[in-house]
This record gives structure tokens, sequence and C-alpha cells, in this order.
């Protein structure tokens, strides 16, 4: 290529007027809803009355609630030897790290199982042939839009006391087990979300390793297995360590699902942090958001770390071929294909059991006749005028409204995140830096922070300002949702080839209609894709909006479900959830599957 | 660089034998029924356009493809069943296929953990030796990223050469290359191959660069052999039709043999043929003639053996004019190291001993 002609000089200047102006835009925007109130609930964590102190987070760090026998590294660093020394002596019994300690070994336990379970499948896809692979492989994305609040019920719906579980023990003569409140099942249900990604990640990984490189081991004298070794594993490892590690951070600060399933005997820092809101104990919730977020940006960091050294080959054409998963009566004997086949069964349990488990649940009896009653059920409920009753229908289209409200906010904020990402220089990293941060703050902190300064009210040159719920829960969405879009469209925007630019306008097109004829057509696709998440991200969002939706009149699908089933006092049992969880399931996957659908026609 | 004539008549033995192989991919026959003999040393050569079978060949002879029948055999050991790493083969293949986390020593010295060396050779020194042999001395330290595309291909080669192959495979390695490197690797590929008198099995889609480096070749199409010889034999006396297409530029013309029997007739034209060309008159006949063995005649001089054609296109090659010419609505191609470029109407003649039967 040669160097750029004073036309397209031209070009790029005016293109980066605009940029600072969109960056700027959106950059007020994120100061309003995002900046300003989280920063309001960090600078509690470091000020009391005005000036600045460590107190709270020395407090915090320095309790054995929270940090367990780290404390004394804290409040008495000194005897830190002589302790030590006395755990030596003890023979090393079992350290109790408290909250945040349980918290990691909860995250480090679900990114065990979740890497466990996530790795055959992406063994599975790379490498083996058979009907529906394609279907198999872009499902595994519908597990990471499913509201967690529902995954949770599902997860109930199947373990529960009276779950799907035990009732098919219970008709052998066995059971009843008993899963619900313990760690395994939140672990279970966070392999769930992550071990998808797990194998998505590694299966993109696993089909760009050279096939010829593989090929060239064998010959120099590796077996397959020494090959597999030398020259495929190497390859995957920074795929598996960066899924791990975005499976670390999405677990340590899960929620609705350790909330649901593990209760407060099993609080993670994140569960905690909204009991402590709900006592109103601020200052001490303000100092754990502080705390976490600074804990979560620094795996992010790790992990942008892990991505940045995947090794990107350029090997595509030549894809290994796959082995047929259905051979012919040899294969049934394939200790691999056996193993695949158990493994397939164990997922569809893990994956599809939930759903099915939610949807069975809601129609029947827990004699297990079918039933309709807790359909009725929110239908009664619509019609109740009781104080504090959420309305089902009023919840179904907060939920629409808000979703849609987030997607028309996050789809530009999201695509301007892409254009910054993918212009050179220093500013625009930082930034990338600066709009990207969102990331790294919980649900609960943002929630928690948009309540106490725009919900609240502050007032500006005398005037007291006050936004409403719905307005704080769009926003709250809109920056839940953003990143979604940007991961959607940074690789089609980046995989635009500048030529066919120059080509177009070489043709007489003029810059704009550049933009309309090849580029917009060119990321369409990406961009409904980011659209369809952004919008399930919304329906689905729980942490923030569960906090902003004081009353009932805000409240969406999510919230109605963790009221259903957290009061069992509305209703005989689980039934009203998880009658309430499918409506949500069919909206969410729905609506989903709408926007994707309506996207591929755009993509002919 | 001196240019000497290869040997191989001297060592006769035969190293890479292959008896009647085919190879189906679920109900396409890529190659059918396929027997070669490759000599001890030999540079030996598949050719034919893209498709044709013979990277399948090739892979075959690594172990990387299973064969439907029939049979390998390198050094005289039956291979057929033979997983690739119990071959002793070295393959390169076109896209360099460095193993991307590993040093260029690293991937040199890779194959040397699963052979031993001949003589008293540490691994180290040996990957030493081959950095030094394809002209790369001290990038061992380097990842593959850093290398450009003809570098990437020679640290490939050195490490194929490693841990001393039998047989060096070489699938389309300078396809990925620019003109001009590829020309100069070229060079130096034969130029290792013959100083190491290593047998070596070369895969390309290029009909020159066959020419150009190999002791013989066999031309493929459709997952056929259609002729094995030496460069010189298949350009000038090619086997068939599709052979005379491929190898070179080409002219080929159908007809009759003509009732004296000593001419061909086409559309009403006659030609001379070659003495003792023992075709019967009567019979339809193919023949081709090479651009080159086509004169264009002075306007004066008056010839039998004439064509009377139409200058259409001229390409200056520097050394010479490619004329492309009409002669009864068919193509005729004429190469002429004339010094100015020939238009208009043209006369053609040629010496019948360079007409070549099909």
């Amino acid at each position: 290529m040669g160097p750029p002609d004073r036309e397209q000089l031209t070009m790029r200047a005016k293109a980066s007027r605009l940029l600072p102006v969109g960056i700027a835009a959106m950059l007020t925007t994120l100061v309003v809803v995002f900046y300003y109130p989280v920063g309001s609930v960090l600078s509690s964590a470091i000020s009391a009355g005005g000036r600045l102190t460590l107190d709270p987070i020395v407090a915090v760090l320095g309790d054995p609630f929270y940090t367990g026998s780290a404390h004394s590294l804290v409040t008495a660093p000194a005897s830190l030897p002589r302790r030590f020394a006395a755990w030596v002596n003890a023979g090393m019994p079992a350290v109790d790290f408290g909250l945040f300690g349980f918290t990691a070994y909860q995250a480090l336990l679900s990114t065990i199982v979740s890497v466990a379970v996530g790795l055959p499948g992406a063994y599975l896809l790379a490498r083996f042939e058979f009907p529906g692979r394609e279907f198999l492989r872009s499902v595994t994305i519908l597990p990471f839009v499913m509201p967690s609040i529902l995954v949770a019920v599902g997860f109930l719906a199947m373990f529960g006391r009276s779950g799907v579980v035990n009732d098919l023990l219970a008709t052998v003569g066995l059971g009843p087990i008993r899963l619900v409140f313990t760690l395994e099942i939140v672990i279970l249900a966070h392999a769930f979300y992550n071990a998808p990604l797990v194998t998505r990640l590694v299966t993109a990984a696993w089909e760009s390793v050279d096939t010829r490189s593989v090929e060239t081991a064998r010959t120099l004298g590796a077996s397959p297995l020494r090959a597999f070794r030398d020259v495929t594993l190497p390859q995957l490892v920074p795929a598996i360590l960066t899924a791990s590690v975005l499976t670390f951070i999405f677990t340590f600060m899960s929620f609705p699902i350790v909330l649901a399933l593990g209760g407060l005997q099993l609080a993670t820092v994140e569960v905690w942090l909204f009991s402590r809101v709900q006592n109103l104990a601020l200052v001490e919730a303000a100092t754990l958001g502080a705390i976490e977020t600074a804990l979560s940006l620094g795996l992010i960091y790790v992990y942008l770390r892990f991505e940045a050294t995947q090794i990107s080959t350029h090997g595509k054409e030549h894809v290994r071929s796959r082995l047929p998963l259905f051979g012919d009566w040899r294969s049934i004997s394939d200790p691999r294909r056996l193993g695949l086949f158990v493994y397939c069964l164990v997922a569809a349990v893990l994956f599809v059991g939930p759903i099915l488990s939610l949807v069975i649940e809601s129609l029947t009896t827990p004699d297990g006749a079918f039933t309709l009653d807790y359909y009725a059920f929110l239908f009664a409920q619509q019609a109740s005028t009781a104080v504090g009753t959420i309305q089902p229908l009023a919840a179904i289209t907060n939920s629409l409204l808000f979703g849609f409200g987030a997607l028309v906010l996050a789809v530009p904020m999201g695509v301007l995140v892409s254009v910054v990402a993918t212009h050179e220089g220093r500013g625009s990293r930082v930034a990338e830096a600066l709009l990207t941060a969102p990331l790294a703050v919980s649900g609960i902190v943002l929630g928690l922070g948009m309540l106490r300064t725009l919900v609240f009210g502050i007032t500006v040159f005398g005037h007291r300002l006050t936004v409403t719920g719905p307005i704080a829960i769009v926003a709250a969405h809109a920056i839940a949702a953003y990143p979604f879009v940007t991961r959607n469209v940074t690789p089609a925007l980046s995989g635009i080839d500048d030529r066919l630019v120059d080509a177009a306008r070489a043709l007489g097109a003029d810059r704009p209609t550049v933009l309309v004829d090849i580029e917009l057509p060119l990321i369409a696709p990406a961009l409904i894709a980011g659209a369809a998440f952004a919008f399930a991200i919304s329906i689905g969002e729980f942490d923030s909006t569960v906090l902003l939706a004081e009353g009932v009149d805000s409240a969406t699908m999510p919230v109605a479900l963790e009221r259903y089933t957290a009061n069992r006092s509305l209703g005989p049992n689980l039934g009203p959830a998880t009658a309430m969880g499918t409506v949500l399931l069919v909206v969410t996957t729905g609506s989903f599957m709408l926007i994707d659908r309506t996207g591929r026609r755009w993509e002919r | 660089m001196t240019t000497t004539e290869p040997t191989i008549e001297s060592t006769n033995s035969t190293e890479v034998e292959i008896t009647n192989i085919g190879v189906d991919f679920g109900s396409v026959t890529a190659l059918e029924s396929i027997s070669l003999s490759i000599t001890d040393g030999e540079f030996f050569t598949l050719v034919g356009p893209s498709g044709c079978g013979k990277t399948t060949l090739l892979r075959s002879i690594a172990g990387l493809e299973t064969p439907s029948h029939g049979r390998v055999s390198i050094g005289g050991r039956d291979v057929t069943t033979e997983p690739p790493e119990a071959r002793n083969v070295g393959i390169v293949f076109q896209n360099y296929s460095l193993f991307p986390h590993l040093s260029v020593a690293d991937n040199v010295a890779y194959g040397l953990q699963f052979h031993e060396l001949s003589g008293e050779r540490d691994p180290e020194g040996r990957v030493a030796e081959l950095l030094e042999l394809v002209d790369l001395p001290g990038f061992g330290d380097r990842k593959p990223t850093q290398l450009s595309g003809g570098q990437k291909q020679r640290v490939a080669l050195a490490r194929a050469l490693a841990p001393e192959p039998d047989v060096l495979l070489l699938d389309e390695p300078l396809s990925a290359l620019d003109a001009r490197l590829r020309k100069k690797l070229r060079v130096q590929i034969k130029t290792i191959q013959r100083d190491l008198g290593i047998t070596t099995v070369y895969v390309t889609h290029d009909q020159a660069e066959a020419l150009a480096i190999s002791d013989r070749i066999a031309v493929i199409k459709q997952g056929q052999i259609q002729q094995v010889d030496t460069p010189e034999t298949v350009y000038r006396q090619p086997a068939s039709r599709a052979v005379a297409e491929f190898i070179g530029n080409n002219n080929v013309f159908q007809g009759r043999v003509a009732d004296d029997g000593r001419q061909l007739e086409i559309g009403g034209t006659l030609l001379p043929l070659p003495e003792n060309h023992n075709r019967a008159p009567g019979t339809s006949l193919t023949v081709s003639i090479r651009p080159e063995a086509l004169v264009v005649a002075d306007s004066k001089q008056v010839d039998p053996a004439v064509l009377s054609a139409t200058v259409e296109t001229v390409e200056f090659l520097g050394d010479a004019y490619r004329v492309h010419c009409r002669w009864k609505n068919k193509s005729v191609l004429v190469t002429t190291a004339a010094t100015t470029p020939p238009e208009g109407t043209v006369k053609l003649h040629f010496d019948p001993e360079d007409v070549h039967l099909l």
C-alpha cells in the first residue's frame, strides 16, 4: 500500500474531528450515569466527614469476618511471624480467609468445574463432524444471555426438595437428596453459565491451529499424543487461561445465582454487599464495593494481558478435517467416542435439565399431575390490588420497554467504543480504557451509586434534580449491555479491508456513501447480533434493577421472579416462580431470536 | 554457482516404490491406481493442475493419508500401514507451518528428540549446522513471527532435514512467495538437495518450476499419471494432448493423415509431417508444435511448410516477442527473437521434424 494521498488525509482528518465529539458525548453520559454515581459510592469508602481516611477500608480488611486469618495483616502486622510459626507448629490446619476468601474459593472451584465441563465440549466441536454440529456450536451462546435468576430458578426446579430429580428418585424409592443451599449447586449453576464460554473460546483456538503443523510434527517422529502435547496444546493454553480468568471474574462477582441457590449462609462479597445495602449499612457496603471493584480491575487487567498473548495464526485455509462422530460399527468401541457420548449425556442433564425442569414444574403439581394453576395464579396477581404486589403483565411491559431503551442507548455507545478500539494512537488507548472501565464495576455498586445520587436527587446550581427509577434502570442496563455490542462489532470493524473503501471511492462514491454502501452492510450482522445481546442482557439484568426498582411500578421480570422465589407465602410452592420463569424464558429467547433473525435477513 | 549434470544414473536403487495406490474421499476418487518408482537421490516432481491428486499422493507417501488400496514402500520397507512418525520422512508445506510458540532453533530441533543422529553429533550442533545450510546462521533465538516468508520457508526446510530423513517431501513450498524470491529459493533448494543427495518428492502446479529443478517429472491429471520422464522428454515429446497443453506453451492441431501418408490435412490445408511417422493414411491425428519451432518467414521467402496467419496480439518478453496469431479460426502462438514485432499477415514455417505426434 502506498502512502495515503491528500484526499484520504483530509477524509481522515474529518473522521478524526468527528470522533472526539462522539467520545466527548459518550464520556459525558458515562460521567453522569456511571463515573459520578460509582465515584460517590467509592468516595464514601475513603472519606468521612469531608476528609480523606482509610478507616472504613482498614475496618473491613481488619475484620476477621471479611478476611479471616488475614485480618491480622492489617490489625497486627508485627505479630505475623509469631502467628505463622504457631500455625506451622499446629500442623498447618485449614486457614479461613473470611468472606473474601470464600468468594475467591467458590470462584476458583467454579472455574475448575467450568473448564472441566467446557473442554470436552471444545474437543467435540473442534475435532468431530456430526449432524447439528454448527447448530450446537451456535447455541453455546445461549446460556450467556439467559437471565441468571432464571437459571437459578431452573436449578431449584431441577434439584430442589420437590424438584424433578427428587421426583424421579422417589419413583424408584430413593432420595430425597438435598442440594439447595449447598456449594455444589452454586458451582453447578456457575458451570451452566461459564462452561459454554470455555467451550466457545477453546473451540475457536483449536480450529485455528494449523493442521499442517500437527502433521509436520508427526512426520518428524511425534506420536499423535506427543503432537497434541507439543503442538496443539501450547496453542490452546492461552485460550484456556483467558476463559479461566473470565470465568473467575464472572463467578467472583456472581450475584443472583448465589443469592437464590446459596442464600446468606453461602454469601459471597456481592451477596453480602446487597444485604448491607438492604440493612442500610451504606458505608460498609460502599467500602466492600470499593475493594471489590479494585479486585475486579486487577483481574480484568490480568485478563487483558492474557488475551494479548493469544497467538494469532492465519492457518484458516487448513482447517483440520474433522473425524466423523458416528463412524462405522468399529467406532462404537472407540474409547474417545464412548467418552464423548457419556459427556454428551452429562452435558444434556446439566444444560437442558434446568430449563426443561423449569417448564415441567410450572405445569405439574407436587403430585405430578398436570396443572395450569400457577399461570392462573399469575393472572390473579395481575388482578390483585394489594400493596406490594408485582403485577406480571406490568413486569413484562417494563422489561420490554427498558430492554428497548437500553438497546437504543447501548448500540451507539458500543459502536463508538469499537471505533475507538480499532483506531490507532495513544489517545484512543486511554479513551478505550475509560470507556471499558464500567465492565469492572458490579451491578450492585452501580445501582447503589445511582440510587444515592441521581434517584435521591442532586443539587446543581441550587436546582434539585432527580431522575426517576425507570430512567436510571435504562441507563444502568445500557452500561451493562454496551460492552457486548463492542465485543461483537470490534472484530467486524477491524476486519474491513481498507482497500474496499479505497476501491469504492475510486469508483466515485463519496465518503458517506461508502459508509452506507460498503461498511454498514459489512458490520450489520455484527451490529444486529450486538443489539440482540444488549436486549437480552437488559431483560435479564437483576443486580442493579433490584435496587433501582424501589417500588413495584418499575419492577422487571427478573425482579418479579426473585420475589416469587423468595416469598413462598405468595403461593403453595415454587410453582408461581417457575410459571413466571417460563414466561421470562419465552420472552428472552423469543426476542433474542427475533432480533437475530431480522439481522440475518439483512445479511443476505 | 556451478551447475553440473545430476548423476542419478550411478546410484540406481529404488527409494520410494508406489504400487497401485488409490485414495478415495467418501465417494470421490482422488487417486486412481497409481504406480511410481522413485530412485535414491532423485529430485522427483509431481506436477499437475490443482485438484489433480498430486498432494494426495505426496501425503500418502508421508502417511498422512490412508490409501484405500495399494502399497507404499520406502527404502525397501513396506510402510503402507505405518503412521507418519515411523516413516522417517521430512515434509515442508506451502504455508511454512512453523510451530508458532517455539523459537527457530526449537522448531529445527523438534524432530531430533525422536531420532538418533548418525555419528557423534549433538542436537545443538545439528541445529546450527542446518541454519548454516539454509543461510540463516544466528537466527535460532527468533520467533517465527519475526521472520519473512522466505526465511520461514527455509526454517521449515531445515526442520524437515534435521533428523536426516530418508525422503524429503515438499508440498508447493514456494507458492506462497513472490516470483523473484521463488526463483531464488528454488535454486537454493536444488543445490541443497544435490549436495545432500537426498531423495526428494516435490509437488507443484507450476510447470516451469517443475521443468527447472527436476531430475524426473510425473504429470498428473484427474488422479491419473499422464507421463513420467525427464523434463527434456516431457517438454519435447509429450505423451498426450493433456501433457502437451499443460507443460509449456504449445500449439495443438487436429487433422487427418493425407492420402500420400506424408502430410497432415487440416481443413483443406496440407502441412508436412516428420519422416518415419508410421501413421496410416486417412487416420485422424493430433499434433503439437512448440511456439519457438515456428519461424516468422521473410515475405520474399517461399516455403511449402507454411501457415498464413494473422497477428492479433504481441507481447514483448525482453529477449523475444510472443505473438498471438489466428489461423483458420484457431489461435497459434509463436515466439520470435526478431528485433521488431511482426504485424499484419505473417507466414509461419517450421521444420517438419519439430512436429510432435500425439
